[in-house]
């Protein structure tokens, strides 16, 4: 990819980089982070209607119905007038459950994402289409299917977000039932990819592996695209190695520019041990963007948008979730719970982004954590939920300049953005952010192309 | 298959004591035109789509071509605004928890236009696809009848009003409103809730085509909302020759409660879990149009004169659900105190 877009605005004189950026530069211009990676300088957004957890504020008369077809169609087309490269649908193959009975707090329900987005690639031109959608509960051919089907529905615009899980508990639901060990997700994975990869290319399966036994062929035309682009969210080294051998995305979220540098160096060395082009693997972190006129509205909005995101009740049930016991009787305005866990792994809430952890060494932490900051039971679940949404805050030119200086880092190649309300959650970003950003020249003025793989800059298969 | 639970068949849907309508008071069939989903049609879909729903037909079967036909039919849902949309797939190599989620989805975003054309793969081939050997006839209609059953409970999972958006309680959904499935089939169990909320119509109506009856074993037939009439065009049949074809089946159907052909007189249709008029004709199926030569002139021609000599349904209106265009009562929703999903808690606050 080259370092300009066609499409690009004009392109103010580039400001310097501040202390923080040069810092973490470890080489030229062309290659601050690192020798085998050129910053392309763009930024491509996504944006993830999540659907479910608390990121999505649900108490406002401004929250939409999370489930209507208007609503959907309403945020992908805001999203289609910001030139966002993707439209990303999470997914959940069980309802969350908290001490055995569905979690009633958080926003729960939402429509299969594939169904979805054939919909929605009747009504829009450009933007990319995104699933999520589970390897371990899902069948290689069947699903490779789904996505070519929605490739050509949408003239090569679909994307798959691969997940993958070994929960037992969500096996209740599928025909398999817990089968798959922790240690072989990745492995089970990348085996699912391989089949799914033989059927995009027509080819004749025949594949015998440790999980399953697969003989099919390959039936539908290639796309526009060629197959869809794969999308994955591996943190961890095993996740990261899977990633780099396997993505076309990753969108982890690095919300520090620190963190999101240490990230690109990281899976830039992964994918050329890979024997990829680091050029081949785009990083767009997870985010969630709270942006105002000024400095301090933006700061005020911040708390404003936590206090609507979790509740009282829903703090508490936070800490149930690592105490493994009733917690009711603590006043969400006080400190801590100064009681023992009554697990040793917590497990009694599950679901997407609920955590699993050693109970008695975190719950310890954590109270000192709160006692340290002087935090109750409220403000420190807010701290905490915050914590893991990579926030973008500040006013619209500040975060305009920070973006900026990720861009020309090369630490993101874009954001995956959470709207933190439905429908209207990307509207400032679209109106406010986006003609900021290509003031600066980091964000395209139209769409590169009508594929998916043009519009992140990715090369053709 | 059973449940874990004992739980309400699809028969209470319909008050027991009330007569069915005889044939003669059943509601006209709807007039279906069958698409195959092959890439060739990729390009005219969607005008192709709302030419039939000018035309006055009452809806589009999707049948498999090799596009995936449930896509298929969501990607028509915002392009229309009337025509019934019912993909035509298979109910034994799949995940029943997958298949009861994508056609609820199809409900919601086509407003209650969504309906399952029920069939049963026999095809060594495709269940080589999922790695799974085909199974013999009497496993097979098993297996599609139980996907069936499982399909409804998941659908009847989620009371239409769970989501109770409660901001003095901080409480979104409540679980008290929702119910397990707890389905242990012969060859797959499902725990359930569904992961979506109650669609439109509740139940999708789910219908059986007389070629797929066979495959799909009578106990999906029992259970089925009612049959499909195909009139196959590929070998030019008039006019004339569709409007007896249509006559005689309207005609042949039996009574509702008495021995369906082939079918066996049910001891107690209370507990058995077959639809209440499962051999009514609700859908008469165009097949084998050569939707390329002649998109629409056979088509349009003879929606109109089936329509004029009163042999099926009026053209659809926006706004209102398949299930009343095919003559189906509203689903109500059934919660049985068992499989109530709160169920751990209220154990929890009885032993306290």
């Amino acid at each position: 990819m080259t370092t300009t877009s066609p499409t690009r605005h004009r392109a103010r004189a580039e400001r310097p980089l501040s202390a923080e950026a040069a810092a973490l530069a470890t080489g030229p211009a062309a290659h601050p982070l690192h020798p085998d990676h050129t910053p392309t300088g763009q930024l491509a957004f996504g944006a993830f209607f999540q659907g479910v957890n608390s990121s999505t504020i649900w108490r406002l008369p401004a929250s939409g119905d999370q489930v209507a077809w208007d609503s959907f169609e309403a945020l992908v087309r805001t999203a289609e007038r910001g030139k966002f490269a993707a439209f990303f649908l999470g997914e959940g193959l069980r309802l969350r459950e908290h001490r055995g009975v569905p979690f009633e707090l958080d926003v729960a329900g939402r429509p299969d994402a594939q169904t979805l987005l054939a919909a929605l690639a009747g009504v829009t031109e450009r933007i990319g289409l995104v699933a999520t959608q589970n390897t371990t509960y899902n069948d290689p051919v069947d699903l490779a299917r789904r996505l070519q089907t929605l490739d050509l529905l949408s003239g090569g615009r679909a994307g798959w977000n691969i997940v993958t899980t070994d929960n037992a508990w969500t096996g209740e639901n599928f025909r398999r039932g817990g089968y798959l060990d922790h240690a072989d997700r990745y492995l089970h994975a990348e085996a699912f990819v391989q089949v799914a990869g033989q059927y995009w290319r027509g080819e004749r399966i025949a594949h015998d592996g440790a999980h399953y036994t697969v003989r099919a062929q390959g039936e539908l035309p290639r796309s526009a695209q060629g197959s869809p682009v794969l999308f994955q969210a591996g943190a961890s080294p095993d996740g990261q190695d899977f990633a780099a051998r396997t993505a076309d995305v990753i969108f982890s979220p690095h919300g520090t520019l620190e963190a999101a540098a240490h990230f690109r160096r990281s899976i830039v060395e992964r994918t050329v041990a890979a024997g990829r082009d680091p050029a081949g693997v785009k990083i767009l972190p997870g985010a969630e963007i709270i942006l105002a006129a000024t400095e301090a509205e933006a700061e005020e909005k911040v708390r404003w948008v936590r206090d609507q995101q979790v509740g009282p009740e829903q703090a508490i049930a936070l800490l149930e979730q690592y105490w493994g016991r009733d917690l009711s009787a603590f006043d969400p305005d006080g400190p801590l719970p100064d009681v023992p866990p009554e697990v040793a792994e917590s497990g009694v809430t599950r679901g997407a982004g609920f955590q699993f952890a050693k109970a008695e060494e975190l719950t310890r932490t954590w109270r000192e954590e709160a006692t340290q900051k002087g935090q109750s039971i409220l403000e420190f679940a807010r701290a905490k939920a915050g914590a893991r949404r990579g926030t973008f805050t500040g006013s619209y030119d500040t975060v305009a300049d920070r973006l900026e200086e990720f861009a020309r880092l090369g630490a993101i190649d874009g954001l995956n953005i959470t709207p933190w309300l439905i429908p209207s959650g990307l509207d400032d970003i679209v109106d406010e952010l986006i003609p900021r950003l290509q003031e600066r020249g980091v964000y395209p003025s139209d769409y590169a192309g009508s594929t998916l793989r043009e519009n992140l800059g990715l090369p053709a298969v | 298959m059973s449940t874990t639970t004992a739980h309400p068949s699809a028969a209470d849907a319909a008050p027991q004591s009330v007569a069915a309508p005889s044939a003669a008071e059943r509601p006209l069939p709807v007039l279906a035109v069958d698409l195959v989903t092959e890439p060739a049609l990729l390009g005219g879909l969607a005008e192709l789509a709302r030419d039939l729903e000018q035309a006055g037909v009452g809806a589009l079967t999707l049948s498999d071509g090799g596009l995936h036909p449930i896509h298929v039919a969501a990607h028509l849902a915002p392009l229309t605004s009337s025509i019934g949309l019912l993909p035509r797939t298979d109910a034994v190599y799949v995940e029943p928890f997958h298949l009861a989620t994508q056609l609820m989805s199809l409900d919601h975003l086509s407003h209650g236009r969504a309906g399952w054309l029920l069939r049963a793969e026999t095809d060594p081939e495709v269940a080589a696809t999922v790695g799974r050997t085909v199974l013999d006839l009497a496993a097979t209609a098993r297996e599609a009848a139980d996907v069936l059953e499982t399909a409804r409970l998941l659908w009847d999972s989620w009371a239409p009003d769970a989501v109770v958006r409660d901001v003095a309680s901080g409480t979104y959904v409540d679980a008290a409103r929702l119910q397990y499935v707890d389905v242990e089939a012969e060859t797959f169990s499902v725990r359930g809730p569904a992961i979506t909320p109650r669609s439109p119509q509740g139940l999708l109506p789910v219908l059986l085509a007389d070629t797929d009856r066979a495959a799909a074993g009578e106990r999906t037939a029992e259970r089925a909302d009612g049959r499909v009439l195909d009139l196959d065009l590929s070998s030019g049949l008039t006019i004339a020759q569709a409007a007896v074809r249509i006559r005689e089946a309207l005609a042949a159907v039996p009574a509702p409660g008495s021995s369906a052909e082939g079918g066996a007189v049910l001891e107690d249709p209370a507990d058995s879990g077959a639809a209440p008029d499962a051999a009514a004709v609700r859908l008469v199926r165009l097949v084998g149009l050569d939707l390329e030569a002649d998109p629409l002139g056979t088509v349009a021609g003879l929606t109109a004169d089936l329509r004029s000599e009163g042999l099926i349904a009026p053209a659809p209106t926006p706004g209102q659900d398949l299930r009343t265009r095919l003559g189906l009562s509203p689903a109500p929703f059934r919660l049985d105190p068992a499989r109530r999903s709160d169920r751990a808690r209220l154990s929890r606050e009885e032993s306290a």
